[in-house]
């Protein structure tokens, strides 16, 4: 075996290096863009590297794990690892904050502090995705909500401060929860504190005080993910919130809560879980269909793309609450895939308000024909997010319904009626994205200052939108891409729920 | 099974890889080389009508095969393979499948070959090409997939190209409205494929059709399903085939003009009766669902027809009377004469090409004089005499019309006079609704022909109308001046007024460049200026597909050669399932086919007469004046007769009121439920 540290160099690559922008000399932007741009694409390749070379996929346990004891008096041990269910993760985490820093280029005002705040958000999203132990879990996940409280606070539209506090107050909230359930957890049953996951996984509860910590857990990441009614945060801290914070948020913030559901959810609390999963699924069939109509009643474009997002959270609570292999696989693919399609389309609304420079969506109009690119792109992701056929989107939300069609945890009817449901919201879903795309780009306007001319897209922008836009054809051509990753760890998961 | 091994080869060449890397390299071109991409414009239509004739060529070869010893290819290559799922993708390919590749194919290299021409000048000609090339790409995917997932994500790429073919004017507001509409339609008709796919699924647990239809049989021998349940994914499935027909079918008519719209109704549109011919094996184990069909049918072909009475579109017209068409096929597949309902998809898909590229030379034509809005170019008010200035065009439109209506030689009349005579053998009120039909085809279809081809032009009407040469006033063609002469003669005259926006906005086609031209041609500096002839690279095509309108009826006609009475046809579809015509007799059967024919060409003779006598053009009938007010006179209740009239011509100019009741019903309430919940 091989006992380089791969796992903690990655982790603390970013925020190491980022920590050394402050003491780059002041030589203007460029300078600190670049370094910025050179850190993530380093820490991009380590990462690749490590999974390539270090990480069998027929392996369903946990790989690379580095144990390391931290604090002595209430065992507490630096554990990090990864399996098939969070390799994913780190590798969208990666390649959606490089070109999150990208796409920031634009960013004038304390670009220092704003580039050092992507790294160190960098550091903290991969750091929670690949630690093994409870409580390095959850000072993880609060350590990443620092930078992204300041990322929201100082850039970004006129009430950024509203959004940001009411951000701060909802995941502070949901912290809260989450750490009486950490602390529930480990505490149960032994003197000692039992924090790793391993052993975790193989304890059983009684049922009252599962269902206490699988609440507790659950209002935690439903805050994150978000699921109704905890979500209105989100649209809120989306409009405001500048494009490449946006892009981290849509990109990767979300995807935590999903995460955390099936790592912790799923895993250490099966029991408490086949028991809510019935409302899980009602809650995700809901939030479809409400997030998808409440969309369209938005005038703001990146609150309808923020409503567009929660609309697609849902198909990720029902591929978990539906107990199947292919369910739950099918969620995986939604992670990583509206992962990919939430930032683009984030990214792309972003660029075309810099020129614009407006907000909402009935006074825009007739764009396409002074930024052509942007609009061959913007709608090529608004159909990727509508789910068309060959892009990954369809595919994620095919295998959901498969998943909730094959599951035998239900009767006939309420399946019929949930996927029935579930239909109508693909319905919806394209009355919002096309109307969106409608109201910026086609038709005509005829501007009253005739010297507004817009730049179309440069090489840059363009890069960023065809770098996401490829991976999301690539998993909707040959969606193995990510489902061999996290097949085998998927029905080590599942195999829980028939065997104990 | 030689044919197998010998030709496996060229297999999966057929479908889908094969012009696929045309829209790809466009693509790639536009966003990354803009400049050099479009100077080279015009070589990308080359290397895409020369894979599309490959294609045809490999579907030719296969139907020949597919004549000489029908067998069925399948291949499959699993595309995800997971612990409980997996996925496959391949090709299967039989007797359907070669009928429509063949149609698909020939039909889109005309398309191609005409559009080169008419688009020549248009900003998105590129654009255009690789629109197109998509679309083949996915109807050919659509027509070899060989399980219900394959068809469903074809199903939603073809929905997808005609998003964009309609959208592709995305400067018009009604263009975008309208393309927007098609889509959410077409979803609403995936939705019901993917309910029933997956119901299906669950049911049989397989998405192969061969499989499906095996495990399915087998099943409901054995009673083993909820019959329910059965009946209600089956519908499900129906209704995501049907459903695509109509809604948006008007709005479809926003694209490039005729090519879109021949997409939409010769090939897309068409997808629709290929789905419900490929899962035929599935409902005809299910009587009801045949039942349905059929009745779905026969209202889509009354329907069509109403609302294709007073159309003043062209274009529009001649969408509805392909709705009219579609849902005679329809009824044919509920009927079980599949081998009818194919014949006439593909008789009516080459007549009607023709029709429309014939129409898109009368608008191309038409441009030039009234200027490039579509609701001057494509007006029926607007055209008239064109006999003299466009003749090679009207040639073409006259024998697609003809052949539409159903006289002898011509391709459509032998598929739906099998169609009509099989109506009488499944139920005597489908068949007297289909045969009336048949008299309101002929008449919508001559009211086209009349309108646009005889009489004078009527552009300049307004001139003898005594108001000034300026357009921008109202015009009303038949406005009170003439009516004095001609109000007691016309009664329908009145009703096809079109009073046009004085302050309509000039619309900006596809950039500056139309833009400018739009704006210089409103002013009708030229005072007698007469459409023209469209180029040779248009006429072409019109002219080969006008051979195949008049020839494509033979595949039927059975060759009387050593006793034995099989026809093309029925030769490619031998194992086809036929319900109607178990015991047949030769003499009996020729009997019969002379009196239907006779019956349905007199029917459809008398639809010409009716046109001919209301349509008319003035000046002539205004010499035998005597006889129309002698036909007139003798009504007393000729208000009542009005009012009819009138209901009918709102009925059809309403669309049905079918829009209405959407938009009323649906569409505001979505809205004040997107509202009411961003209160939140």
């Amino acid at each position: 075996m091989n006992y380089f540290p791969w796992l903690t160099i990655i982790v603390f690559l970013p925020i190491s290096a980022g920590s050394l922008l402050f003491f780059l000399p002041h030589k203007g932007n460029k300078l600190i863009k670049w370094y910025t741009i050179c850190i993530c694409i380093l820490e991009l390749l380590l990462t690749t590297y490590a999974f390539c070379y270090h990480f069998r996929l027929d392996d369903p346990l946990i790989q690379l794990a580095e144990d390391y004891k931290w604090i002595n008096f209430f065992d507490f041990y630096w554990r990090l690892g990864i399996d098939g269910l969070s390799i994913g993760p780190i590798l969208l985490t990666g390649f959606i904050t490089t070109l999150a820093t990208l796409a920031a280029w634009p960013v004038t005002r304390d670009s220092r502090l704003f580039h050092f705040l992507m790294l160190a958000m960098y550091s903290g999203q991969i750091g929670s995705f690949s630690s093994r132990d409870l409580l390095l879990f959850f000072i993880m996940w609060e350590f990443e909500l620092i930078p992204v409280y300041l990322l929201l606070s100082m850039w970004g539209g006129k009430k950024r401060l509203y959004s940001a506090t009411k951000f701060i107050l909802y995941t502070a909230g949901g912290s809260v929860f989450l750490l009486i359930g950490v602390l529930g957890l480990g505490l149960y049953g032994s003197n000692e504190p039992t924090l790793n996951f391993e052993t975790l996984a193989n304890q059983s509860y009684p049922v009252a005080l599962e269902i206490i910590f699988y609440i507790g857990f659950l209002i935690a990441f439903a805050v994150k993910s978000p699921i109704i009614p905890l979500h209105t945060w989100l649209p809120d801290t989306h409009g405001e919130a500048h494009y490449s914070t946006c892009m981290l948020l849509a990109g990767i913030l979300l995807k935590m809560g999903a995460y955390g559901l099936v790592r912790i959810n799923m895993e250490l609390l099966p029991h408490a879980h086949s028991i809510f999963s019935p409302w899980l699924i009602i809650v995700g069939t809901m939030q479809i269909i409400y997030a998808a109509s409440t969309s369209l009643g938005q005038r703001n474009l990146k609150k309808r793309i923020a409503y567009s997002s929660v609309s697609h959270m849902g198909f990720i609570i029902i591929g978990i609450g539906s107990i199947t292999d292919t369910g739950l696989n099918g969620a995986i693919l939604q992670i990583i895939s509206h992962g990919f399609i939430g930032a683009a389309l984030f990214f792309l609304a972003g660029t075309s308000y810099d020129r614009m420079r407006l907000v909402y969506l009935d006074e825009m109009g007739g764009m396409a024909v002074s930024i052509p690119k942007i609009f061959t792109m913007f709608s090529i992701l608004s159909m990727a997010s509508l789910a068309l056929p060959g892009m990954s989107g369809f595919v994620a939300e095919l295998i959901v319904f498969f998943g909730i069609i094959t599951s035998q945890k239900y009767f006939l009817m309420p399946k019929i009626l949930i996927t029935f449901v579930m239909a109508i919201g693909m319905i919806l879903t394209p009355i919002y994205s096309l109307s969106m795309s409608r109201q910026m780009f086609y038709g005509y306007k005829l501007f009253n200052a005739p010297s507004s001319y817009f730049f179309d897209s440069g090489p840059r922008e363009l890069f960023v939108s065809i770098s996401i836009f490829l991976p999301v054809i690539g998993i909707g051509i040959y969606p193995d891409f990510v489902l061999s990753l996290s097949g085998e760890k998927v029905e080590t998961i599942l195999y829980n729920y028939f065997y104990r | 099974m030689e044919h197998a091994d010998q030709y496996s080869w060229i297999i999966p060449f057929v479908p889908l890889p094969v012009p696929l890397p045309i829209p790809i390299l466009i693509g790639m071109g536009l966003l990354l080389f803009p400049t050099a991409t479009k100077n080279l414009r015009r070589m990308w239509a080359f290397p895409n009508i020369l894979l599309l004739s490959i294609v045809m060529i490999f579907s030719l070869d296969l139907s020949i095969q597919q004549i000489n010893g029908s067998s069925i290819y399948q291949y499959v290559w699993s595309w995800t393979i997971n612990n409980d799922f997996s996925f496959e993708f391949g090709y299967f390919i039989d007797s359907l499948t070669s009928i429509m590749s063949i149609l698909i194919t020939t039909v889109e290299i005309f398309v191609l070959i005409y559009s080169d021409n008419y688009m020549s000048h248009d900003e998105g000609y590129l654009r255009f090409f690789a629109y197109m090339s998509l679309f083949n790409t996915s109807m050919l995917g659509l027509v070899t997939s060989c399980n219900l997932i394959q068809i469903y994500i074809f199903w939603e790429l073809v929905g997808m190209c005609s998003y964009l073919l309609i959208g592709f004017w995305f400067t018009r507001p009604a263009a975008a409205n309208a393309c927007q509409k098609a889509f959410v339609t077409n979803r609403i008709g995936d939705f019901g494929l993917l309910l029933g796919i997956l119901g299906f699924y669950w049911i049989t647990g397989s998405f192969e059709f061969q499989d499906l239809f095996e495990i399915f049989n087998n099943l409901i021998y054995y009673n083993e399903v909820h019959f329910l349940f059965v009946t209600l994914c089956a519908s499900l499935l129906f209704a995501g085939a049907q459903f695509t027909l109509h809604v948006w079918l008007h709005d479809a008519m926003e694209g490039p003009t005729p090519i879109s719209a021949l997409i939409h109704a010769a090939t897309m549109v068409a997808a629709g009766i290929f789905l419900v011919a490929r899962l035929l094996p599935l409902f005809i184990v299910i009587p009801y669902i045949m039942n349905l069909i059929s009745l779905i049918g026969i209202i889509t072909v009354l329907l069509g027809a109403t609302l294709a009475l007073a159309q003043n579109d062209i274009k529009r017209g001649l969408a509805y009377s392909t709705m009219s068409q579609l849902g005679y096929m329809m009824l044919a597949l509920g009927m079980g004469s599949y081998r009818a309902a194919l014949f006439h998809l593909i008789t009516h898909a080459y007549s009607k090409v023709l029709l429309f590229l014939a129409s898109g030379s009368i608008i191309h034509s038409m441009e030039a004089i009234v200027g490039y809005s579509p609701e001057k170019s494509q007006n029926m008010v607007f055209m008239g005499g064109l006999r003299k200035h466009v003749p090679v065009t009207q040639i073409a439109f006259l024998v697609g019309t003809l052949s539409l209506c159903g006289i002898p030689p011509l391709a459509c009349f032998w598929s739906k006079d099998e169609i009509l005579s099989d109506s009488w053998l499944y139920s005597p009120i489908f068949a007297i609704i289909a045969w009336s039909t048949a008299g309101l085809t002929a008449f919508y279809m001559f009211r086209i022909y009349l309108l646009t081809f005889e009489g004078h032009l009527n552009v300049h009407f307004q001139k003898y109308s005594g108001k000034k040469s300026s357009s921008f006033y109202s015009i009303k063609l038949w406005g009170k001046e003439e009516q004095k002469i001609i109000n007691r003669n016309f009664r329908l005259f009145p009703l096809l007024t079109l009073t046009m926006n004085n302050n309509e906005q000039p619309y900006t086609i596809g950039g500056k460049k139309e833009a400018r031209i739009t704006i210089t041609n409103f002013g009708y500096k030229k005072a007698f200026s007469y459409p023209h002839e469209s180029d040779n690279t248009m006429l072409f095509p019109m002219l080969i597909l006008l051979l195949f309108t008049l020839f494509v009826g033979a595949i039927a006609i059975p060759f009387n050669q050593e006793g034995m009475h099989l026809d093309i046809l029925s030769k490619l579809l031998t194992p086809s399932i036929n319900l109607l015509h178990q015991n047949s007799n030769d003499f009996e059967d020729s009997y019969q086919f002379f009196k239907n024919a006779t019956f349905s060409v007199s029917i459809a003779c008398f639809g010409i007469f009716t046109a001919f006598l209301l349509y008319k053009p003035f000046y002539s009938s205004v010499q035998n004046l005597n006889l129309l007010n002698s036909f007139v006179k003798r009504g007393l209740k000729r208000i009542l007769l009005d009012k009819i009239i009138y209901l009918i011509y709102n009925w059809s100019y309403n669309r049905g009121y079918i829009d209405m009741f959407y938009s009323i019903s649906l569409t505001k309430r979505y809205k004040r439920i997107g509202r009411t919940n961003s209160f939140f």
